[in-house]
């Protein structure tokens, strides 16, 4: 089955590598209203060269936390409880520069200049989204671009590229809540990592401390999970959606439903998988961290920006698409919502 | 990981300013009467440009901890620059002892500088981070009320600015006041152990360097067309980063540090700069920069030290220096400002099994708070203490590749030295109602260099 995914994602990429300057301005992609009608598919960026790879996640059951037992278990991790998850598709692999950048450096806007092609009428909806100021610095720290994963944005700049690339694709995106990303994570398994406890074969799925040769590598390297995710575990810790409360899950009852902390607090917010730079045991399925105002330490501009942790070198993000898009209601009440609000300063 | 217990993230490191305590001697309480003359110990400081880099400039200082430090007045031109600036370190040090502004001591004008420094005594301090084309206005004026200055870098974009800095700094100097210049990768520890060990020949002679300051758009340097509402004085000031003679642009505010630490380790000027460069993607954008830099200088040794600038979107990046010895090769920095991640190889290429040194990481002490540390440092204990003449050659040096790319021409320092292009004629004068010395013509857009066209200055 997962056989036959790749070979239907493999076609969806390869139709984007055709010579042409600007790639069909064609945002369509498979639409499913059932689990059952789910597949992979590639997100087209219209008019740029990039495609984001989607895979399928069914929707389930799983045990979130891990068991007292666990090597290295940290409290925040328990008492572990049931929690069911919808379905929806999920970036297979962390987002890149090339993806990223689209937004970050206006790069659809640019081309479409250049190359004087007019703007479709998604085009100019996403071009009224924020984009963020620009930075001081090489954001990628001279570890690489293309297809390394994009690192250093807040959580607030994660949010604002879901934001744009839904209304440049008319596909409602977002980042994974974190009940949704350990879901992912774990892939139907229950051991520290989603290979087993063996912690000696996390080279073979993993950029972390012991291998990464003190930088990122390029996405989709190392060995997938069961459900076809690379780089879930290390490479870079990606955002949730959540604030991070240490004792969210004592206060949660079992059972629930796609479960959410909506952000109140600018810090801390939880990243999960552990990056480049972590330990193994920081890269366990189940381990939950908080961003910190260190983050931002070398930002030598007060107020600090908005955009950008110009520490958190190993810090990115990947998207998810639920299956069911949810009403602007729900969006305007948990799957948007966030305090305080990110203004950049105006000067007039 | 601050709130947790279990083990610490890589990311999270020790607050800098607690980190400072171990490194420096912020011990002495010993003050010298001619350093400075408030009887109470208190260092009352001024703020001239209250931007994002002065506020944050405002904020090391205000976290440097050995003894009573605080905010008494700000100047800006734009208000809402003043009142955003003044919000934010109410945020931060909402112990008032620390930001004690009244409002009379607010001033919002060209003549600002004036006032606020008016409100310090002889031997308080005044941090200057307007752009640079103001530089050797201020710093004048802070001569003359005998204070010491922390100073942001650029300090100058062309050279008759050059030579009144480096004349007002007899002046300075003289009066034994403490002068900083914000090149803070001079204060950095890593760096500086490097240094150490290049002198003592562990790369052997240095031949060649490289510096790389690769990244998207950067700060302010694409302006885009003025709205109507503002005059054309106060948008270049707003977007100075566009416009040589308010900052030197593109190239002197963002390469001036990887020149800067590059020369360092050599230990010398380059006497000589060639350059290419180029605008392909300005858009509609009306400022005077190219979109990418490449600049060779030469040192008297006829070392090289080569420069790539570029803001250009969707690129690969890189934020690095590094020099090429005999014996080896040095990483000066390679992850933007700091951490430095200094390190000796003993091939020419970065190879693990060449290591030679690594600074351990990670690095505690962030430059940007170390510059300030040293400066107070200084105050306090009367340690002879200026870095105008080496910021003053940093800025010219940085001019020199600069003019070399846009113009087309082989730039030698002395020439350069002797320029005559004043970018800012009649600057002291400035008003808020003032044109400004650079305008727009017909179509809003500006003069943009001309390599091979125009070759004696950089824009017509």
């Amino acid at each position: 089955m997962r056989l036959s995914w790749t070979i239907v994602s493999l076609l969806f990429a390869a139709s984007f590598l055709s010579n042409n300057v600007l790639t069909a301005a064609d945002n369509a992609v498979p639409q499913a209203t059932t689990e059952a009608a789910m597949k992979p598919y590639a997100q087209p960026i219209a008019q740029t060269e990039a495609a984001i790879d989607m895979v399928p996640i069914p929707g389930g059951t799983f045990k979130m936390g891990s068991p007292e037992s666990e090597a290295g278990r940290n409290a925040d991790e328990g008492p572990q409880h049931e929690v069911r998850i919808d379905p929806f598709w999920m970036g297979k692999c962390e987002i890149t520069w090339n993806q990223y950048e689209i937004w970050g450096e206006k790069i659809d806007i640019a081309r479409r200049k250049i190359f004087g092609s007019p703007a479709t009428p998604n085009d100019e909806l996403a071009d009224a989204v924020t984009r963020p100021t620009p930075p001081y610095t090489d954001m990628s720290f001279s570890m690489g671009k293309q297809k390394h994963p994009a690192i250093c944005m807040t959580q607030h700049a994660a949010r604002m590229y879901c934001k744009w690339l839904s209304v440049k694709t008319g596909q409602y995106y977002r980042l994974p809540t974190e009940a949704e990303w350990e879901y992912a994570c774990r892939a139907g398994t229950t051991t520290a990592y989603s290979f087993g406890d063996d912690v000696s074969k996390l080279d073979e799925y993993a950029w972390y401390e012991a291998n990464s040769d003190e930088g990122y590598h390029e996405v989709g390297q190392k060995k997938p999970n069961a459900w076809g995710l690379h780089d879930m575990h290390g490479n870079v810790s990606e955002w949730t959606l959540d604030q991070y409360v240490p004792d969210t899950y004592a206060n949660r009852k079992s059972g629930v439903r796609n479960p959410l902390v909506v952000p109140s607090k600018l810090f801390p917010r939880v990243v999960r998988g552990g990056g480049w730079d972590d330990s193994a045991t920081l890269l366990r399925s189940a381990v939950r961290e908080g961003s910190d105002e260190d983050w931002k330490q070398q930002d030598p501009q007060i107020p600090q920006s908005i955009w950008y942790h110009t520490d958190a070198l190993s810090v990115g993000f990947r998207i998810v698409r639920p299956l069911k898009a949810p009403s602007d209601e729900e969006k305007a009440t948990l799957w948007d919502k966030t305090a305080p609000e990110q203004l950049d300063p105006v000067v007039e | 990981m601050t709130t947790q217990s279990h083990e610490a993230s890589r990311r999270s490191f020790l607050k800098t300013t607690g980190a400072a305590a171990a490194t420096t001697s912020l011990l002495s309480t010993a003050v010298s009467a001619r350093a400075y003359a408030d009887e109470k110990n208190t260092v009352q400081l001024a703020l001239v440009g209250c931007g994002g880099r002065g506020t944050g400039a405002a904020t090391n200082a205000l976290s440097v901890d050995n003894g009573p430090i605080k905010l008494v007045a700000m100047a800006d031109v734009f208000e809402s620059n003043l009142n955003n600036s003044h919000g934010n370190l109410a945020k931060q040090f909402p112990d008032s002892d620390k930001l004690e502004v009244p409002d009379e001591q607010k001033f919002i004008g060209f003549d600002g500088y004036k006032k606020a420094m008016d409100c310090l005594k002889p031997g308080d301090v005044v941090i200057l981070t307007t752009p640079c084309a103001f530089r050797w206005v201020h710093y004048g004026y802070a001569i003359e009320r005998g204070l010491n200055v922390f100073m942001e870098k650029p300090v100058t974009a062309d050279a008759p600015s050059t030579r009144k800095m480096l004349a007002l700094n007899e002046k300075a100097l003289e009066k034994n006041l403490k002068v900083a210049v914000g090149l803070m990768c001079r204060h950095c520890d890593a760096r500086r152990e490097l240094w150490e060990r290049i002198q003592d020949g562990e790369i052997g002679d240095i031949n060649f360097m490289r510096a790389y300051r690769m990244a998207g758009p950067t700060g302010s340097a694409a302006a885009p067309p003025k709205p109507e509402g503002i005059s054309d004085l106060m948008y270049q000031i707003k977007h100075f980063h566009g416009f040589l003679w308010l900052s030197g642009g593109a190239v002197s505010d963002f390469l001036i540090h990887n020149i800067d630490e590059s020369c360092w380790m050599k230990n010398a000027w380059p006497v000589e700069a060639k350059a290419s460069g180029g605008r392909h993607y300005r858009g509609d954008s009306i400022d005077q920069n190219f979109d990418t830099y490449s600049i060779e200088y030469t040192f008297e040794d006829g070392a090289k030290l080569f420069v790539n600038g570029r803001t250009i979107p969707g690129c690969h990046q890189e934020f690095a220096s590094y020099a090429h010895g005999t014996k080896g090769m040095a990483v000066i920095s390679s992850s933007s400002h700091w951490p430095s991640k200094a390190r000796i190889y003993s091939g020419q290429s970065p190879d693990k099994q060449n290591l030679a040194w690594e600074y351990p990481q990670p690095e505690k002490h962030n430059p940007y708070q170390a510059e300030w540390e040293h400066l107070i440092d200084a105050i306090r204990n009367d340690i002879a203490y200026n870095e105008v003449e080496r910021g003053c050659m940093a800025s010219i040096v940085t001019s020199m590749g600069r003019m070399a790319a846009h113009t087309g021409q082989v730039m030698k320092l002395d020439q350069m030295m002797k320029l005559d292009h004043d970018f800012a004629p009649g600057i002291e004068e400035l008003t808020l109602e003032s044109e400004s010395p650079l305008q727009p013509k017909a179509d809003g857009t500006y003069p943009i260099p001309y390599p091979g066209l125009v070759k004696n200055r950089e824009y017509a």
